[in-house]
């Protein structure tokens, strides 16, 4: 503690904005890592409490994917001797026109039975709650609101509340008002309660339910009661705790948290590099304070535990402002990610509360100090390495930089050829893929430091020829002190790997989502009941497909349904629609599967699978599947495979008609509307437009229009990871000015020479400037080398174990262009700083060391 | 044969008896109980109702509604249609009794041109915002109960007897006792109380008892919600007994073409 006051405390107060920028490694690792964590965490959080707080008292909750369940199945719930109570429930969120209100969501429920589950009002008696209940049950329009709602927008019993039903936009009158509880708290208090047989009509479910939730009768056991209930049901329907629809968001959601958690590993590890070389720094400025210490008889094991402590230190520091961090940016970030899944998954969900997990925060707490600790161990060995006479004799300019490690070389090159033998020959085994992976990523940490080494030496005869002087200097400063500037190059490279794989990988997702928009998602026009495709709060009638396609200049119709189904315990997308029509407009080879694979789905002999969803569950054409349905279970052939992104979890195409009969659900999604050659498609999109305005509440929209809407989606999906890879940047950029610094430390002399001996000012600058492009230079050959590599990994990850997705390996030239200017930019404007340092020194002081 | 109770809408299986021996009493009560059952049978049954919920704060609200009841005995069929406030008009409930089980229920709306089925777990809730159940307006079957005759006891100085009425193992209901007053002079009811797990719940008085087409009926009817301290009254306007009505009507088929 003595030696913290006395040694360390002065040097940090000396060099504020060095230890400023130190730990700003750690504490944008941290931050991004809890940010996003905590951004999830609180999503789903949000999802599961409304999840919690609408279920009430209900046990169980019976659905059949989001295909809906048929009025008969509530009565036949009901009818069981194991329930005491089962309610039919609708839900949907809706768009309403109130200012900043957003999205409100409509718990639609028969309220002549729903208090025995639910409880609408904790405090008073029901009058307080429905003004009249028979009119509420009479009028379609009613409404009930929470207080909070009401109060927000100056809401009475008898106001009206815009919302967008399937007859346009409605306005409904507020009935009831919800006084506060656990349910109105649901959806972040945005919610409201009508008539589920109102609901089915404006929301275009015909005679279906969502799903029913129900309360077991006195004695029955939860699992027991499940497991009846399940079996006298049949396959096809999910009897389910309320819980247990938390797990299914978890498990949508899976892809998304798994790419964050590898940017934010990223992250971190880029802040450990950034440490390294700041404490390295450290150890180099004070290595006559070493010195002192040594003399005075402090130990080596002393010494190296005050430089521990020290990095300990500035890791729970900021480690602490990294919490803080995180926990600001959580909020915006969850109301992105929020954003998102709706956009992607159709699943609505309204975050208000931040979840501060105290295991979250503890872990990053620890991940952050542990990093530090880490990243400070060498140069705390270094530091109780330290000769005391050596460090005490002026002018003995001390190398910390060992230079080249034979036996690193030599593990790298190991390494590198294990994982190089691995991925050619063991890459169907997950274990070894992974090995090679990890094989891959030490050999070229370890390797890093000898290839930046020989790369400076291959940049020393142009830096030269550039500029004789200020080129030699700037390249022998570099080669002088590999260890140095390995660490900054290293933490470059990382970072700039990170950029090219994800560049990579947008760039395939891109050709891959494109490429399906034009040959398979081809219609000239969609006829939706939202805004977007992904979003399945409204119906249309089948009958209203026969309408469309009397419209003048419409030549074809295919009538879309998707839901959600849960196969094997995971929800995957099931995409209903008429097989022969798709068959006869893809323009698309199948994955795998014969050309009359459509044929044989129109005539119902079978599926056709995406191929992600085949490859993740190793399913192939000529095997089959089984589908639980409302009408039994059905194995079904697998046709074929085909690219399909209509869901990230995996697509099951069925022909419309076995859809129909076996899911009971004759509604459509979307209308997919083929024009008549000559026909303009704006001028049939006007002419659909004109002919339901009014009477059904659609949107038509072309397929340039859904191509935008995916592309924004995609970006939207991307821009995520590119904010955190833009940290990571920024952190190496730290670094660079870090290396600089101390570059500029250990040259005072060599400087100090130059200028004495009639080196100008400027050269100086120049030297240290052409210091900092080298570094930028050999940082970009490095990360755009090692960001191949891993785009190869990443690509193969995510069809391994992640997304299934089969993405073409496509090396992004267009970052890579693009990333030149900008890290020598950012290099040059990271060296004008430390450059401006070293022609401000005191000469004298320069010269003193010699 | 077996003889049940016919209890219009508003009213509870009732029993009368006198004690000992237990046997006889009990007998004796059964025999109050049928007897009142077959002084109140009809054919059918009209009446225009009034119903006024009257909530805690003393806040009236009114409801017209008028009802008809086709048979008896248990295997009677009964549409209730609402016809004041105007936003409620057309709203119809179809009450179809079976002598052995728990009616079928059916409500109808209008405005979505749909029914719902009242769900038996459900008949233990109010009937839309009043102080009756769904359960208090079927009919009950005396077979389902067990009657015991409690004392001679006079209700607004009519003397009656008190009868305690309990459901049977495996009769569904949400009350599990009653107590039910039945007039000495003619058989009518004149008050019933009916108690869950213990605690009085519902009391249902009936008043301006008078013989409408030889048949002694209460034409004004006032439920208390004890645990909500809230009442509401019927009134029965225009009760006619034994008019022809067709069965076509009391279906739900008639309910759609409404």
């Amino acid at each position: 503690m003595m030696l913290l006051r006395l040694i360390t405390w002065p040097y940090v107060r000396r060099h504020r904005l060095r230890t400023l920028l130190t730990t700003a490694g750690i504490v944008l690792g941290v931050a991004v890592f809890v940010g996003m964590r905590t951004a999830n965490e609180s999503v789903l959080l949000a999802f599961r409490q409304t999840i919690d707080r609408i279920a009430g008292k209900a046990e169980l909750q019976v659905a059949a994917g989001e295909g809906g369940l048929p009025e008969d199945v509530l009565e036949r719930v009901q009818a069981m001797p194991e329930v005491r109570a089962a309610v039919p429930v609708i839900e949907a969120a809706v768009g309403t026109n109130l200012a900043s209100e957003g999205n409100v969501l409509v718990l639609a429920v028969d309220m002549t039975g729903d208090r025995s589950l639910r409880d609408y009002d904790l405090e008073s008696g029901d009058e307080a709650v429905i003004d009249d209940p028979l009119v509420f049950l009479a009028q379609p329009d009613s409404l009930i609101v929470t207080r909070e709602f009401a109060a927000r927008n100056g809401l009475a019993i008898g106001s009206t509340v815009p919302m967008r039903t399937m007859e346009g936009e409605k306005r409904f009158t507020v009935r009831g008002i919800m006084k506060s509880g656990g349910l109105t708290q649901a959806f972040g208090g945005n919610l409201a309660v009508m008539d589920v047989y109102a609901a089915q009509m404006v929301f275009g479910r015909g005679r279906t339910f969502d799903r029913v939730d129900l309360a077991l009768s006195e004695g029955v056991g939860l699992e027991r009661g499940r497991l009846a209930i399940g079996a006298r049901l049949g396959p096809g329907y999910q009897v389910e705790p309320p819980a247990s629809r938390g797990r299914q968001i978890d498990s949508v959601l899976r892809v998304y948290s798994f790419t964050a958690d590898m940017n934010s590993a990223f992250a971190l590890f880029i802040g450990m590099f950034i440490i390294y070389n700041a404490f390295s720094i450290a150890v180099t400025e004070r290595r006559r304070e070493i010195g002192i210490l040594r003399a005075l008889g402090a130990s080596r094991a002393r010494i190296r535990a005050l430089f521990l402590a020290e990095s300990g230190i500035a890791g729970l520091a900021g480690s602490l402002a990294g919490l803080a961090l995180g926990v600001l940016l959580s909020k915006g970030l969850a109301l992105y990610i929020s954003g998102l899944i709706a956009g992607v998954y159709g699943i609505a969900e309204r975050t208000t509360e931040i979840a501060t997990e105290p295991w979250l925060m503890a872990a990053g707490l620890l991940m952050g100090v542990a990093t530090s600790l880490a990243a400070g161990w060498i140069p705390a060995r270094n530091a109780a390495r330290v000769d005391p006479i050596q460090a005490l004799q002026k002018g003995r300019y001390q190398t910390l930089s060992a230079g080249e490690n034979r036996v690193r070389r030599a593990a790298a090159l190991a390494l590198g050829g294990a994982s190089l033998a691995l991925l050619l020959f063991a890459k169907g085994w997950t274990v070894l893929f992974y090995a090679g992976y990890i094989c891959a990523a030490l050999a070229l940490l370890l390797v890093s430091p000898t290839v930046s080494l020989w790369l400076t030496k291959a940049l020393r005869p142009p830096l030269r020829r550039l500029r004789p002087v200020e080129g030699a200097l700037a390249a022998d400063s570099l080669i002088q002190a590999p260890r140095r500037t390995s660490a900054t190059v290293t933490a470059l490279m990382l970072s700039l790997s990170l950029v090219i794989a994800m560049g990579g990988v947008a760039r395939a997702v891109y050709d891959s989502i494109m490429g399906w928009t034009r040959t398979t998602l081809n219609p000239d026009l969609f006829v939706t009941a939202t805004q977007n495709l992904t979003e399945r709060t409204f119906r249309f009638p089948e009958s209203l497909g026969d309408q469309l396609e009397e419209v003048e200049g419409v030549e074809e119709i295919q009538r879309v349904r998707t839901h959600r189904i849960v196969y094997e315990g995971s929800p995957i997308m099931l995409v209903a629609v008429e097989a022969k029509s798709m068959g006869d407009r893809v323009r698309r080879p199948p994955v795998e599967g014969p050309g009359d694979m459509y044929e044989r789905a129109a005539r119902g002999e079978g599926v056709i699978l995406s191929d992600n969803f085949a490859r993740l569950r190793g399913l192939h054409a000529g095997g089959s599947i089984e589908l639980d349905t409302p009408s039994g279970p059905r194995r079904v052939a697998v046709l074929g495979l085909v690219v399909d992104w209509t869901d990230q979890t995996g697509v099951v195409l069925i022909d419309r008609a076995s859809y129909v009969r076996w899911w009971r659900d004759d509604t459509v999604n979307v209308f997919r509307v083929y024009v008549k050659n000559g026909a303009r498609p704006q001028e049939v999109r006007q002419r659909i437009v004109e002919r339901f305005a009014g009477a059904h509440r659609l949107f038509v929209l072309t397929n340039r229009e859904v191509a935008a809407w995916i592309a924004g989606l995609t970006d939207q999906w991307m821009s995520l990871a590119y904010a955190q890879i833009a940290i990571a940047v920024f952190v190496a950029i730290l670094g660079i000015v870090n290396t600089l610094t101390v570059s500029i430390i250990d040259r005072r002399r060599e400087l100090g020479v130059l200028q004495a001996v009639g080196g100008t000012r400027g050269q100086v600058r120049r030297t240290v400037w052409m210091e900092a492009l080298a570094i930028g230079t050999v940082g970009l050959a490095l990360g755009l080398g090692v960001g191949a590599v891993t785009l190869n990994y990443v690509l193969e990850m995510s069809q391994r174990d992640v997304t299934g997705l089969a993405l073409p390996y496509t090396f992004p030239w267009g970052t890579a262009a693009l990333l030149v200017p900008l890290i020598l930019a950012s290099a040059f404007v990271a060296a004008l700083w430390p450059a401006e340092s070293a022609v401000r020194g005191s000469l004298v002081e320069a010269l003193e060391y010699e | 044969m077996t003889r049940r109770i016919r209890v219009l809408s508003v009213m509870l299986p009732l029993a009368l008896g006198l004690v000992q021996p237990r046997a006889a009493a009990a007998q004796s009560a059964r025999e109050v109980m049928e007897e009142s059952q077959k002084r109140g049978q009809a054919a059918s049954q009209h009446y225009e109702g009034l119903l006024q919920v009257v909530d805690a704060r003393g806040k009236i609200s009114d409801k017209r509604w008028i009802f008809d009841r086709l048979g008896s005995h248990g295997r009677s069929r009964a549409v209730l249609t609402f016809m004041e406030p105007p936003e409620v008009r057309g709203v119809a409930l179809l009450v179809v009794n079976h002598p052995d089980r728990a009616s079928d229920q059916w409500m109808w709306t209008p405005a979505i041109q749909r029914e719902r089925r009242i769900a038996l777990q459900d008949r233990s809730t109010r009937f839309f915002g009043t102080d009756f159940s769904f359960e208090d307006l079927e009919e009950r079957d005396t077979e389902q109960y067990d009657f015991r005759a409690i004392a001679d006891e006079a209700i607004d100085g009519a003397a009656c007897w008190k009868i305690e009425a309990k459901p049977r193992t495996g009769k569904s209901s949400q009350y599990t006792l009653s107590y039910v007053w039945v007039r000495k002079d003619n058989y009518a009811f004149q008050l019933v109380e009916n108690y869950a797990r213990g605690a009085l719940a519902r009391r249902l008085r009936y008043s301006r008892i008078e013989n409408v087409q030889g048949i002694w009926a209460g034409r004004v009817l006032e439920m208390t919600d004890v645990r909500r301290n809230s009442r509401t009254v019927l009134t029965l306007d225009k009760l006619q007994y034994n008019l022809p009505m067709k069965e076509e009507r009391f279906t739900l088929q008639a309910l759609r073409r409404q």
